[in-house]
């Protein structure tokens, strides 16, 4: 009885082990629309996702830069994504949102036209990004193949960081 | 290890405090020299950090200390008279301690100082004192002698049995306790205490204990008989403080003693004479300062942090007080609202309280600062040849410690300049009817919510000419700026950098450096600096500062929909001035305001605020002051004083110029602060604008068609919409609907429309249209766009609270399709424009 008690308890521990190495392979993504594209993010890179608010223009900045907003209490700037990525602007609507990303004490957010979906995709799925892009410039971290769609995955610090 | 640290910590902190005072009281003795407590606190400060250097191995501070100490003591008993020549001395023996106490500090050694020049030169002022002797050691100073005595008096321990050691301890007992009894007597200082001192190095472990032994009973019997003496000598003079403050400090100091002999027995052999007197002199102190003192000492980090929490509570206060405002106005009348308005005034009322207490506890007198000039005076009066007296006042007043560590500098080079250039050669200012002496004031007080620091002299002055042609011989400006300047202008010349009226580079001032520090620190502080001069009497100088840093007051000023926080403490005045009041010379727009010409700029202009409406014919003009200089700030509207908690706008967003920060309103939006002292750069390169209002406004306005005109219909109810859409489609305007308040409000927001007008409906759900109105008209951009309200409420109130609220016509339901559309017509001016 306990032999075979044994042999359960080693099955079920295995099965456990094996979930777990299935688990390190799968990369959870946030998946948004930003113009006509899908882009993704690692969502441990992201605080919240919240409504749009409102925010205060900064002067003397790049336009892609919208100013700063309180999120309670702390004074974060707002970027719009589709300015930074050359696209045209467009009114706010009732699907837009803001993603607040984070890279250790950067904190910024992102104006997005829509939330598509929670990824789950395993590595193998990922390819690197598209040799044409200089590598140091480049703020696509790889594209993530599906059944039936490409989504690019964006590199948060690269968002995050200052470049004026 | 630890432990060690502990007590080094503990005595760098003790010592630097004692440092600190220590510079006052010399200068002090100079010109009291028979002021006995004075010298008796400079000794005990020798004295104190000898002793506690020699526990902690630190030799060369010993060595130095050990010969202050000697010449201090033979000052003290009136063998040494102290001159100017003895004083240079000591000063530079003190400026070599301070120099070893931050050496240990920095560097937890107190070794690479040569202290030995120093030291030969404290003998040789001692020995001067004292005509007979020749060497040092055999002065008649207490320490001095005893390695020279020793030898003679002391019996050899190491060649005794152990009957003769005991033997002679018993006879060192008795001497003791008599000599303990001759000092309840007479306060004699115990030098044959030290005479007989026995030779330690020399001792077996046994004998050495038995020494200790011997020292601690010895020490017991004085303490008690000392302790008697002082409460018979205080007792009758200062009747309150018999009770506790004068036994306390007894146990303080007994284990202090105590220690330094048994650790350190054996080399310790300098320190031991030294404890009585030590033991002494801090029962003395204690109990001349009535009691235990009431501080503990706290990391500024943590006032740093508690500061922190009470700028978000301020914040949270600010909203707190807005929401009340708004919900006053939504229920009035409501019986809770009486509640709601206690909780809230007690809460900020505390609030207040709270951030006030915890700015006390940063604040720091600024007599920290203040207490190193009467020594900077006189070392710089020495090395100038010229003889200057200055006066303190008002070094009690208080202020942030952040501040109190920003100021030092700048009243340095504020003084050293008084010095060098402000007071003249004793000669000259007897030959101009002066007092031979040179006089700086310096002094501190508080006005408002600044604190004021002047400093006057009643040298030469500063002479504009003279200051306008140096400026202009240097390059730093053109003859035709120095002609437009005004006197004042001109005296703020000195703060340029490059600026200086020095001949000759000396080691005191002529780099040109001075002053513009002491521009740059204070603009750092957003403080402002004001100087009077008059040839011949004198200077003034003000330094205006703001007491803390962290939250401030500010004053709140709208352009176009934007609104700006401008620091108060920057703020002169505000004026209203109407357009034609403005002039513009060589492509600036300047204003006359009272006798002075003052450079305009607008804030659109500065911050590139889009240009959208057209404002009045009136501008508001906030004066701003920083330093010396002046400029006028052109905003749309004043929205109010307010109090602000400044925020960064992090790392992201740092260094954008012209803007200092941020804060929170009580609406929760996030308002931009102002950095007045990159404004005023800004302004020099901004192209201005003022009087060439933009075009763009007209060129909205023009109307082709019929359909370039838009109206919006606010309604809750699709009948009453479709009603009002039937009566206006003939005009063949474009009409927007809206179901209620907000979405009406974010239709406008979007700007996809230029509204001509709208229709607006009172009763709505979500927000209704009084409320509606009230938010439209918040946005400058809409402050004439005509709300027409149409509604079935028909009663006076109603009207009355419609016109309140900003809508200029009140249609009452039910109305004729023809009556809606002429009042339309009239109010967006149809066919005006076609």
């Amino acid at each position: 009885m306990s032999e075979k008690l044994q042999q359960i308890i080693n099955r079920q521990n295995q099965a456990l082990v094996g979930d777990d190495q299935k688990v390190d392979e799968v990369i959870q993504l946030v998946g948004f629309i930003v113009g006509e594209e899908e882009f993704s993010i690692p969502i441990l890179s992201i605080q919240e996702i919240i409504k749009p608010i409102g925010w205060t223009r900064v002067p003397q900045i790049p336009s892609y830069i919208l100013g700063v907003f309180n999120l309670r209490g702390s004074v974060i700037p707002l970027i719009d994504l589709r300015a930074r990525f050359g696209l045209p602007l467009q009114k706010h609507t009732d699907e837009t949102r803001f993603i607040v990303m984070k890279n250790g004490d950067d904190v910024a957010g992102f104006v997005i036209d829509r939330l598509t979906e929670a990824i789950r995709m395993p590595k193998r799925d990922i390819g690197p990004a598209p040799d044409t892009i200089s590598e140091s410039e480049t703020m696509i971290d790889g594209v993530g193949k599906q059944a039936d769609r490409i989504v690019t995955i964006l590199k948060v610090h690269k968002l995050l960081e200052r470049n004026f | 290890m630890d432990e060690f640290e502990e007590i080094l910590q503990d005595f760098l902190i003790e010592a630097f405090e004692l440092i600190e005072q220590l510079d006052q009281d010399l200068v002090e003795l100079e010109t009291r020299p028979d002021d006995l407590d004075l010298l008796n606190r400079i000794f005990r400060v020798a004295h104190t950090i000898k002793g506690a250097s020699s526990f902690l191995n630190f030799d060369v501070l010993t060595h130095l200390t050990h010969h202050m100490e000697n010449l201090l003591n033979m000052a003290r008993h009136g063998d040494l008279v102290i001159d100017a020549n003895v004083m240079d001395v000591i000063l530079e023996s003190i400026d070599l301690m301070k120099a070893l106490l931050v050496r240990i500090r920095d560097h937890g050694e107190d070794s690479g100082l040569d202290v030995s020049g120093c030291v030969a030169r404290l003998d040789v002022v001692a020995n001067g004192g004292e005509a007979e002797a020749v060497e040092v050691v055999v002065a008649p100073v207490v320490q001095a002698p005893i390695v020279v005595k020793k030898s003679d008096e002391e019996p050899d321990y190491a060649n005794m049995s152990d009957a003769e050691v005991e033997a002679e301890i018993e006879r060192l007992l008795a001497q003791k306790q008599a000599e303990a009894i001759a000092k309840r007597l007479g306060n004699e200082e115990p030098a044959k205490a030290a005479e007989i001192e026995p030779d330690y190095a020399n001792m077996s472990d046994a004998e050495v204990e038995a020494e200790i032994q011997r020292l601690l009973f010895e020490k017991q019997a004085q303490d008690t008989a000392r302790r008697a003496q002082k409460t018979e000598n205080i007792a009758p003079q200062e009747p309150a403080l018999i009770s506790a403050p004068i036994v306390i400090p007894a146990p303080v100091s007994q284990p202090k003693t105590e220690v330094a002999p048994i650790a350190k027995a054996t080399p310790a052999a300098s320190t031991t004479p030294t404890t009585p007197r030590r033991s002494e002199s801090k029962e003395d102190s204690d109990s001349k300062g009535g009691g235990v003192e009431q501080t503990i000492r706290v990391d500024v980090k943590r006032l740093d942090h508690l500061m922190n929490l009470i700028g978000e509570l301020v914040l949270g206060k600010n909203r707190l007080i807005k929401i009340n405002d708004d919900v006053e106005e939504r229920y009035e009348g409501e019986a809770f609202l009486e509640e709601l308005n206690q909780v809230v005034s007690i809460v900020s009322l505390v609030t207040t309280d709270l951030q006030i207490a915890v700015m006390k506890t940063r604040m720091l007198p600024i007599g920290k600062v203040f207490n190193k000039f009467p020594r900077m005076i006189r070392d710089l009066s020495r090395e100038l040849n010229k003889k200057i007296e200055l006066e303190i006042a008002g070094e009690d007043t208080e202020l942030d410690k952040s501040i109190v560590e920003e100021i030092g500098d700048p009243l340095v080079h504020i003084i050293r300049n008084s010095c060098d250039h402000g007071i003249e050669v004793g000669d000259v200012r007897m030959a101009s009817g002066k007092s031979e002496v040179g006089t700086i004031q310096l002094k501190a007080y508080h006005e408002g919510n600044h604190i004021v620091i002047q400093i006057i002299d009643d040298g030469k002055g500063l002479d504009a000419d003279m200051l306008k042609q140096k400026s202009i011989e240097k390059g730093i400006i053109t003859e035709k700026e120095a002609d437009a300047m005004s006197e004042k202008e001109a005296f703020g010349l000195i703060f340029r950098p490059g600026f200086s009226t020095a001949a000759q580079v000396t080691s005191v001032s002529g780099r040109g450096v001075g002053m513009d520090v002491v521009k740059t620190n204070i603009e750092k502080l957003n403080g402002m600096i004001d100087i009077d001069s008059e040839v011949g009497r004198g200077t003034s100088m003000k330094l205006k500062i703001p007491l803390t840093l962290a939250i401030i007051q500010a004053l709140l000023v709208g352009v176009q929909e934007e609104y700006y926080a401008i620091p108060l403490a920057s703020v002169l005045e505000t004026v209203r001035i109407s357009k034609d009041e403005i002039y513009t010379v060589e492509n600036r727009s300047v204003m006359r305001l009272r006798d002075e010409v003052l450079s305009l700029v607008h804030i659109g202009d500065i911050f590139e605020v889009e240009r959208v409406f057209d404002s009045s014919e009136h501008a508001y003009v906030v004066v701003l002051g920083l330093a010396e200089s002046k400029i006028g700030l052109i905003v749309d509207t004043l929205i109010g004083q307010e109090e602000i908690v400044i925020k960064s706008l992090g790392e992201y967003l740092k260094g954008i110029e012209g803007i200092a920060g941020a804060t929170i309103r009580g609406d929760g939006g996030v308002t931009l602060i102002v950095d007045v002292a990159a404004l005023m750069q800004m302004a020099k390169s901004v192209k201005s604008t003022i009087g060439s209002e933009s075009g763009e406004a007209k060129k909205i306005g023009v109307k082709n068609s019929a359909s370039d005109y838009c109206v919006m219909i606010v309604d809750d109810s699709k009948t009453d919409r479709t009603i009002m859409r039937k009566s206006l489609e003939p005009l063949g305007v474009t009409l927007v609907e809206a179901v209620d308040g907000v979405e009406a409000l974010n239709i406008l927001k979007q700007g996809d429309h230029y509204f001509d007008a709208m229709l607006i409906d009172i009763e709505m759900p979500r927000m209704d249209g009084y409320t509606l109105a009230l938010e439209i008209k918040k946005y400058n951009k809409y402050k004439n766009l005509p709300l027409i309200a149409v509604t079935s409420r028909a009663g006076k109130a109603d009207r009355m609270r419609g016109v309140e609220s900003g809508m200029v016509e009140y249609i009452t339901k039910p109305y004729s399709p023809e009556y809606l559309m002429n009042v339309v017509k009239r109010n967006i001016k149809f066919n005006e424009g076609l």
